[in-house]
């Protein structure tokens, strides 16, 4: 039971910046996911906060506990590593031992704990055996029965998934987030994966070039990206440039007009963009509806193209339309799907929800900002407005 | 019918180099046992109506304490080997040495310059620099002649190991001694037992730095052969103890190879 709290974390090596001024604030049983590209510095955060990397500048505190000069030992965590890091020459039950008997704890204590621990991942019976002698996923579960193994006050995960196959993957992601439920521990998690994360966070920290650029809950990140990257990192989407040219219509039906590439779109108003800004405008694939000929009284937003191609995908079917000379996706689910996959030519397409930002939204004000928010609105189970 | 008269010359062509290559390596395995058979049979040798096993009785008699002297000579050094080898392999594996490679290098110097030499000035070193007293400056001349053979093993296992059953261990609470004992120890011991193997050889057979630098009480079983071939020709019991000498070191290998060889050296060529 702890809070983690990050502030200012920097760090460099030589001329190298991985993290800059990173803030973050975890509460108290709460899952936040790190999500970010390769190299966007989200594992030598983490690896901070183990103690196993030293920032450059900034202090970690766990509770009230400065915790920035300890080492690993002493700050009490469970990491899991990308991979099981089990000790090949150990058991499975000497494995899991490990931390608590170079703690000195009582052999008896420890054989008890080891069963529990076996029992809770499922994997009784299982301590005479080798690491070795283990799947790639038991091998993980070892190593979280290990770790959760010594009580830690935080768990921290780096990518533990990213080694495993796809089916494993999947079932292995909630047994992480069951265990962590039921132990109710504080946790930090690394992936570059939006859909482990997505899956398994209470918020979400996306990161690039080293600083986080939003942090929020799935549907902060989803429906309201406040930079260009989290728009673009997360999910599919359609970007346009454009300049604001006026505002259309007054109370909830207010709208700015925007030119974009050569079309006219309407979104709703933001308070800190005004006409003459240059602005990036996002379309998600899935917002785009094939309208019938001639219909789309009820959109903001209705422009003609040509369908360039058709990809069925199963479940969806993506259509790639050409519109007044640059190509966006949508993406059509349901029945109607299947009635586009034969269709060429002409198409019109309808949408309301567009994400409007600010061109000059860079990472360094939008990333700090949404960071100091985040911690000054930190709440448990980290649901913020 | 036709294409068994064909294939008929190319099953001949092929038995011929079966035979051929069977029979190089049964030549080179003689080539190489030849040796020993010489001196296996040189002491079984009669002397004075004696029968030839009573010439290794003298193995355990008067060159005992030979025999004695030369597994505490090699004893020591590879403990001294070990107490510089362990720390120093980790260290220039794990820590970022200035000038690794160079250090590294001219560590593995000992190997390549000749025995005399480093005997010779091993002997001025301890005559006018360092007078060393008793056995402790053969040791030392052993650990010094030695010590590449335990380090270079030791350093490709640490470089083998990766650093994240470290940093487990550390973040499971243990201290970087507890991690170094119960994780990275046992698991470069492959590396740790092929350096003992190769240094126990070295040392158990070397004479020719002993010789500078062993001091009057000391004669270790290599320098009795040599000084009794030098002094009386290759008597059977000389040969007896040379013989005893390459068992010795032969039981060495193939104990290695039993304890370690199965589990780690699987599929090369050594098993």
């Amino acid at each position: 039971m702890s809070t983690v709290r990050l502030v200012g974390i920097t760090k460099h090596y030589g001329a190298t910046v991985a993290v800059q001024d990173f803030n973050l604030q975890v509460a108290d049983g709460e899952l936040v996911t790190l999500l970010g590209p390769s190299g966007c510095g989200k594992t030598t955060t983490l690896r901070t906060v183990a103690g196993l990397v030293e920032p450059s500048a900034g202090r970690i505190w766990f509770d009230d506990q400065d915790v920035t000069d300890l080492p690993p030992r002493k700050r009490n965590i469970g990491f899991v590593f990308q991979t099981p890091a089990l000790f090949p020459h150990l058991s499975v039950a000497n494995n899991i031992a490990f931390g608590l008997s170079v703690k000195g704890a009582k052999k008896d204590a420890i054989g008890a704990r080891v069963d529990e621990m076996l029992t809770m991942v499922g994997l009784a019976g299982y301590g005479s055996r080798l690491p070795a002698q283990l799947s790639g996923g038991q091998q993980q579960r070892v190593s979280l029965a290990r770790v959760l193994a010594t009580d830690p006050r935080v768990l921290l995960f780096d990518e533990p998934l990213s080694a495993l196959d796809r089916n494993l993957r999947d079932t292995l992601k909630y047994s992480i987030l069951d265990l962590q439920r039921r132990t109710r521990k504080t946790a930090i998690y690394v992936t570059h994966d939006q859909s482990e994360a997505f899956a398994i966070s209470d918020r979400i920290v996306v990161m690039n070039a080293g600083r986080a650029e939003q942090i929020g809950t799935q549907t902060d990140i989803y429906l309201h990206p406040q930079t260009p990257f989290v728009a673009e990192f997360i999910g599919a989407n359609n970007g346009l440039t454009g300049t604001v040219t006026g505002t259309d219509g007054a109370g909830d039906e207010a709208r700015m007009v925007v030119a974009a590439d050569g079309l006219t779109l309407r979104a709703r108003p933001r308070p800190d963009v005004r006409a003459g800004d240059q602005v990036l405008v996002y379309l998600r694939p899935e917002n785009l509806v094939v309208l019938p000929d001639g219909d789309g009284a009820e959109y903001d937003n209705v422009v003609d193209g040509t369908i360039d191609r058709v990809i069925f995908e199963g479940p969806t079917a993506q259509l790639r339309v050409d519109v007044a000379g640059r190509e966006l996706r949508a993406d059509i689910s349901g029945s109607q799907r299947l009635t586009l996959i034969q269709r060429q030519g002409k198409v019109r397409l309808g949408f309301n929800d567009l994400t409007m930002i600010p061109a000059g939204a860079a990472l360094t004000s939008a990333g700090s900002e949404s960071a100091s928010a985040a911690i000054a609105n930190a709440a448990p189970g980290g649901t913020e407005p | 019918m036709t294409a068994m008269t064909l294939h008929r010359p190319r099953l001949k062509a092929r038995r011929l180099t079966d035979v051929l290559s069977h029979g190089y390596i049964w030549f080179c395995l003689v080539l190489f046992v030849l040796p020993f058979v010489a001196l296996l049979t040189q002491s079984l040798g009669e002397r004075g109506g004696t029968s030839g096993i009573d010439n290794y009785a003298d193995v355990f008699g008067s060159f005992g304490d030979n025999l004695l002297w030369s597994f505490k000579i090699s004893g020591l050094a590879l403990l001294v080997d070990l107490a510089v080898c362990l720390p120093a392999a980790y260290a220039l594996v794990r820590y970022p040495v200035p000038g690794k490679r160079v250090i590294f290098s001219l560590l593995q110097l000992p190997l390549y310059v000749p025995g005399a030499v480093i005997g010779l000035s091993l002997l001025m070193t301890y005559t006018f620099v360092y007078p060393i007293e008793f056995m402790w400056g053969l040791v030392l001349a052993m650990s010094v002649g030695s010590f590449p053979l335990m380090l270079t093993p030791i350093v490709v296992a640490l470089k083998d190991l990766p650093l994240v059953f470290e940093e487990a261990a550390e973040c499971l609470g243990a201290t970087k001694w507890q991690a170094y004992r119960k994780i990275v120890f046992p698991l470069i011991g492959p590396g740790v037992s092929a350096g003992l193997l190769l240094c126990f050889i070295i040392v158990f057979n070397e004479y020719l730095v002993t010789l500078f630098v062993h001091p009057p009480e000391v004669t270790t079983a290599p320098l009795r052969i040599f000084n009794l071939v030098r002094t009386a020709g290759l008597l059977p019991t000389t040969a007896a103890l040379a013989v005893t000498m390459q068992l010795i070191s032969f039981a060495a290998v193939l104990l290695f190879f039993r304890v370690f060889g199965t589990r780690y050296l699987k599929g090369t060529y050594l098993i």
